[in-house]
């Protein structure tokens, strides 16, 4: 009985301490590399309702694997259809609620210091004016960045060269940091990345048609509670949240 | 398929993390001697700096340490820049950057074993050799560091154990490059990330807790066995 007492005493204390989401909070799981843009989109959001919105930001695979673990935020915008067709098999989303909500594009960049303009094309020998080190991106095997990245260097033919001085970075923003730090001497990045960091500088472009194209899907996950949830979603696809997402560099779908 | 039946991928994870402890351990092992002098026998000042800065790495996150070597040790960092320009040397995306990560996440480990083993020595004997002779140095050599041996194993086992455990450090300085940096706890995080992963990391995960639990058998044993040698008891 005591024993109850206590355990029930502890649980009590640990909860209370511990202190969960609120029901009518938001919260919103997020690739990586729509950080800053989305951050900005939250603080719009609750200049205009008394609800807030938590943001989880990791790679859209590591996130993947949490909801399908048992995490519940409200909403999961991935960085891929991959991992959203994931979560749909696993019928961890609600199909009917999922839109492409942006899309993107792969820069080649280089620290700030460096002068290299890069012509990326089939055939082009482009490598040869990087200097030596290391190239980083997202890790093919399942961050959409390196699996674009991949497709890429596979069609303009470079693969087999590249892949012996590739290192496969946890998620979009650990590649943007090495290369920033000079470990790296080129990433391949999104455009919006490049754009929001003052320590690189996009040497070349890759072509778009060389890879699938970059889609961020969104959908409200099968066990969203929070009953802002619709609004929020709502607000994701408004004008004044494409302004933003514009203004880091993304493009609406 | 049973777990010896390890794939190419595993064996590679595996070795590496075996050759990343055991450096790292050995690395650990003369500075925290020196430490554990300092703190235990030495009258300086300011000791009790030299205590929390030793035993830093135990308490802080490990990512601090990570991004801490990162800024330091970098190519752009003082040391890394020092050491690129002058030997060619890079830590980051090598083995070397992983040992050393690991290793300055153990050392505290290893001043731990050895400052207690250095404090249950009784200075008698110190103070007889001494009468009798001997210089400071051949008192600490012939007659402080045996009976030190203890702990000092107990040290060289905690610090590979948990070098074979290093996650946070080592992927936040050294990255995740399979072959340099990827240990066992790296591939592992890189398995479970995959979308039919899931089998592989389990796989691992048995691997890791058998070796952990084989290197801490040991340290226990070793120090058993010293203890018996040396003491007698």
């Amino acid at each position: 009985m005591r024993r109850y007492q206590i355990f029930g005493l502890v649980t009590a204390a640990l909860v209370g301490l511990g202190g969960t989401a609120r029901a009518a909070d938001v919260t919103v799981f997020a690739a990586a590399s729509l950080t800053n843009a989305l951050q900005d989109i939250g603080r719009a959001y609750e200049q205009t309702t008394s609800a807030r919105v938590t943001f989880s930001f990791a790679s859209s695979s590591t996130l993947a694997k949490q909801i399908e673990a048992g995490a519940a935020p409200d909403i999961f915008i991935s960085a891929d259809d991959d991992w959203m067709n994931y979560l749909a098999a696993k019928k961890a989303i609600k199909q009917d609620t999922r839109v492409a909500l942006l899309s993107n594009r792969l820069v080649v960049v280089v620290p700030a210091n460096s002068s290299v303009v890069l012509d990326i094309k089939i055939g082009a020998d482009w490598l040869r004016a990087l200097p030596p080190g290391r190239i980083v991106t997202g890790d093919p095997a399942n961050v959409p960045v390196g699996k674009y990245a991949q497709q890429a260097l596979m069609k303009l033919g470079i693969w087999d060269q590249i892949a012996p001085r590739l290192v496969r970075a946890d998620n979009v923003r650990s590649a943007l940091v090495l290369v920033e730090r000079g470990e790296a001497a080129a990433g391949i990045v999104y455009a919006t990345d490049a754009a929001i960091s003052k320590s690189v500088k996009v040497a070349g472009l890759i072509p778009e048609d060389a890879h699938k194209p970059i889609s961020y899907p969104m959908a409200i996950t099968a066990g969203s509670k929070s009953p802002d949830t619709e609004r929020f979603f709502a607000f994701l696809t408004s004008p004044a949240a494409k302004s933003i997402f514009t203004r880091f560099g993304f493009t609406s779908r | 398929m049973t777990i010896f039946d390890l794939s190419p991928i595993e064996i590679e994870a595996l070795v590496l993390s075996l050759r990343v402890a055991l450096i790292a351990s050995a690395l650990c092992l003369v500075p925290a001697i020196g430490v554990a002098w300092l703190l235990v026998r030495s009258r300086m000042p300011g000791k009790i700096i030299l205590n929390v800065l030793a035993h830093a790495p135990l308490v802080l996150p490990p990512v601090v340490i990570g991004y801490l070597l990162l800024l330091t040790f970098g190519v752009r960092g003082p040391v890394g820049g020092w050491l690129n320009d002058t030997f060619g040397i890079r830590l980051v995306f090598s083995s070397a950057g992983a040992i050393l990560a690991a290793a300055v996440m153990a050392f505290p480990l290893t001043v731990r074993a050895v400052k207690l083993s250095l404090e249950a020595v009784d200075q008698g004997f110190e103070f007889a050799a001494r009468s009798l002779g001997a210089s400071r140095r051949d008192a600490f050599l012939t007659i402080t560091l045996p009976l030190m041996l203890p702990g000092i194993l107990s040290g060289l086992l905690m610090a590979f154990a948990a070098s074979l455990g290093e996650f946070g450090a080592t992927i936040t300085f050294a990255s995740n490059v399979e072959g340099q940096t990827r240990t066992l706890p790296l591939a592992i995080y890189t398995a479970t990330q995959m979308a039919d992963g899931d089998a592989i990391a389990l796989r691992l995960v048995i691997l890791a807790i058998l070796l952990s639990l084989i290197a801490l058998t040991l340290s226990e044993l070793a120090e058993r066995w010293a203890r018996r040698t040396i003491y007698g008891t």
